[in-house]
């Protein structure tokens, strides 16, 4: 058994290790690719939240980055807007908007919020490519500026790697404190058994509103911190493909596991980095990795029973051997 | 406005000639949807399983079946050709991919499904390219002009292609063996399998009837827009027959027909009367609302609710 506190010092442990990476990554490109990472990490928590936590499935998250980006994009550009302000409110309005799109879905059942999603994201990629005067069609805006906070500039790969990571954060501390608050089980309760957890006082509807609100404030966000740091924004990044790249990221590290979700983005935003003839099979690999984990492991790597956990198993049963007193001393006081 | 001259068509009148033209373009390409619906519907109304693979795995076959084309094959055994490989691939996937995993919740089988797709798509940009290729199978379609309607013969061929299949279908399901255990299973697995019905082989079929009729769906859709690319598979396929079950009626052949009927007008009329541009977002904003007055469909199956 692991006690609450050897977890927290992980992620502090981690944390504090990540911080040093730009000192020893020199390369440009490097650095942006980790960059990348660290803003997908953020996605891929809001889609755990969605998918992991309350067993919705969610095939649209690329719209939410896409309003979050724009949003905050035409903000500042048009509008002339400080950068802290519009890149909240771009949260905002994401979390407005999948609070209306959760209430149109309140009483669906699972396949069709899946095609609401899909459907969700289609119109938003109309709009994007098609609204010429907000959203300047395919040709995407141009000259966004990087974020100022507080009159300091984050305008190079190394500067920004400290605003990403801050963010990310600030962003995994908060969800994991959703998860393990009366909020967080009651939506582990709706994705074990909506049934039960109704009759145990769960209102699900509204539970799953909430989620999908707070899960499209992260989105929203990250997406808009990826338009600033790109310093453009384009709407063909926004595709339904996206959407299930980002969707997979978030199942390869493990549903319901924080550090999986950055770890499972890590994974598929460099592996396609590593060579221009792996890039051409990028789909596929993705497939096959999609099939065998939902196979052998569904839950992902760091998942509950996923392979994480059977390698780290051998471990654990040190430790309960160690821990059997306490064990047993829980047991007898659940009785 | 009281324009009672013969000759002169009046603008009222040009629209109620386009109106026609257009309701005929929607029922073609909606008899082209349909056939992939019936297909996706099969297997939807028997697991309840989101095949997000459908529209790939029949593109395989479609792109066969244009290899074969473009080999001088005779068309008629190029288009069996790529239903064999259709049935074949389906079948194939749904051992390996679908199976393992039947009974292990909603999420896990859509996104091994998800993932079959992504293979399919890898393949075909492989071999065949991401390009658009000019599909000419040699049936020319030829102009009926009648009054001021204009007809192609292709469009009624494709209509007749598209009402014969179905009527074969539902005499499959209604008259054969083979059809009664489609029907038994998807009333219940357990029971059916306690009767003595071949579960896994059924299913196994259907999905590979599903393919080969999926992969007719596709070339029809060819013929019709006489090319042939990656996007038949998912947004044209997939997405397409998803939307037309739903609109139908999970489970129920004549839902999915009319439902792809509906679709196929729905498609044609906006792009016609709103906005060519946005047709895929008002198309897609008309459906959302759709399933949250009626979530069922417009002909739900008359089978009990699965609890």
């Amino acid at each position: 058994m692991i006690s609450k506190n050897k977890k927290i010092n992980y992620g502090l442990i981690f944390a504090v290790i990540t911080m040093f990476i730009p000192l020893i990554v020199k390369d440009e490109y490097q650095l942006r690719i980790v960059n990348i990472v660290l803003l997908y990490s953020i996605i891929a928590l809001s889609i755990n939240l969605i998918v992991g936590f309350a067993g919705q499935l969610d095939f649209g998250r690329a719209a939410f980055v896409g309003l979050g980006g724009y949003w905050s994009a035409i903000m500042v550009v048009r509008l002339n807007v400080p950068f802290i302000i519009s890149f909240i409110s771009a949260g905002l309005f994401c979390a407005l908007i999948g609070f209306v799109l959760g209430m149109l879905c309140r009483r669906s059942t699972f396949d069709y919020l899946t095609l609401i999603t899909i459907g969700f994201n289609v119109i938003c990629l109309k709009i994007f490519l098609n609204w010429h005067p907000i959203t300047n069609g395919a040709m995407g805006i141009r000259l966004i500026p990087s974020p100022v906070l507080l009159g300091f500039k984050f305008d190079t790969n190394f500067k920004f790697f400290y605003f990403a990571l801050g963010l990310l954060a600030i962003c995994s501390l908060i969800i994991n404190r959703i998860t393990h608050s009366k909020i967080g089980r009651a939506f582990e309760a709706m994705r074990d058994n909506p049934i039960a957890a109704a009759y145990s006082g769960i209102s699900v509807a509204n539970f799953k509103v909430l989620n999908f609100s707070i899960a499209s404030f992260f989105t929203g966000i990250a997406g808009a911190a990826i338009v600033h740091y790109n310093n453009y924004i384009s709407p063909f990044n926004y595709s339904l493909d996206e959407s299930i790249y980002q969707l997979q990221m978030a199942i390869l590290g493990g549903l319901g596991s924080l550090p999986g979700s950055i770890l499972g983005s890590a994974i598929l935003v460099i592996a396609p980095e590593i060579s221009r003839t792996f890039y051409d099979y990028r789909l596929m690999f993705v497939g096959f990795l999609m099939i065998a984990m939902m196979l052998w492991s569904p839950n992902g790597i760091l998942g509950k029973n996923g392979i994480g956990e059977k390698v780290i198993g051998i471990r654990n049963l040190i430790l309960v051997k160690k821990n059997k007193k306490s064990t047993k001393k829980i047991i007898n006081h659940r009785r | 406005m009281k324009s009672t001259n013969i000759n002169y068509i009046s603008p009222e009148k040009v629209g109620y000639f386009m109106f026609f033209q257009y309701l005929i373009n929607g029922l073609s390409i909606g008899s082209v949807y349909a056939l992939i619906a019936i297909g996706y519907n099969l297997v939807y109304g028997i697991l309840e399983l989101l095949n997000f693979a459908h529209g790939d795995v029949y593109a395989v076959g479609c792109f066969v079946t244009f290899s074969l084309i473009l080999m001088k094959q005779n068309p008629i055994l190029a288009i069996l050709g790529g239903m064999l490989v259709g049935y074949i691939m389906n079948r194939i996937v749904e051992r390996f991919a679908y199976r393992p995993i039947r009974f292990s919740g909603r999420v896990t089988p859509t996104i091994s499904a998800v993932g079959i797709a992504y293979i399919m798509r890898n393949i075909i940009m492989k071999i065949w390219g991401p390009e658009t290729y000019p599909f000419n199978i040699g049936l020319r379609g030829s102009k009926i002009e009648f009054g001021n309607f204009v007809f192609g013969t292709l469009q009624i061929y494709i209509f007749v292609i598209a009402i014969s299949f179905m009527l074969l279908i539902s005499f499959l399901l209604k008259r054969t063996k083979l059809g009664q255990s489609i029907i038994a299973i998807s009333q219940s697995i357990p029971t059916s399998a306690l009767v003595g019905v071949p579960v896994n082989r059924t299913i196994s079929m259907v999905y590979g009837i599903g393919g080969a009729l999926g992969v007719i769906g596709g070339i029809l859709y060819c013929i019709y827009y006489q090319s042939i690319f990656l996007g038949i598979g998912f947004m044209l396929g997939t997405m397409k027959a998803w939307m037309s079950t739903i609109l139908g009626g999970i489970g129920s052949l004549k839902g999915a027909v009319i439902g792809a009927l509906v679709l196929g007008l729905t498609e044609s009329l906006v792009g016609g009367y709103v906005s060519s541009l946005y047709r895929d977002a008002f198309v897609w904003g008309f459906f959302m609302i759709f399933i949250l007055i009626r979530p069922k469909g417009l002909f739900p199956a008359q089978i009990s609710e699965k609890v």
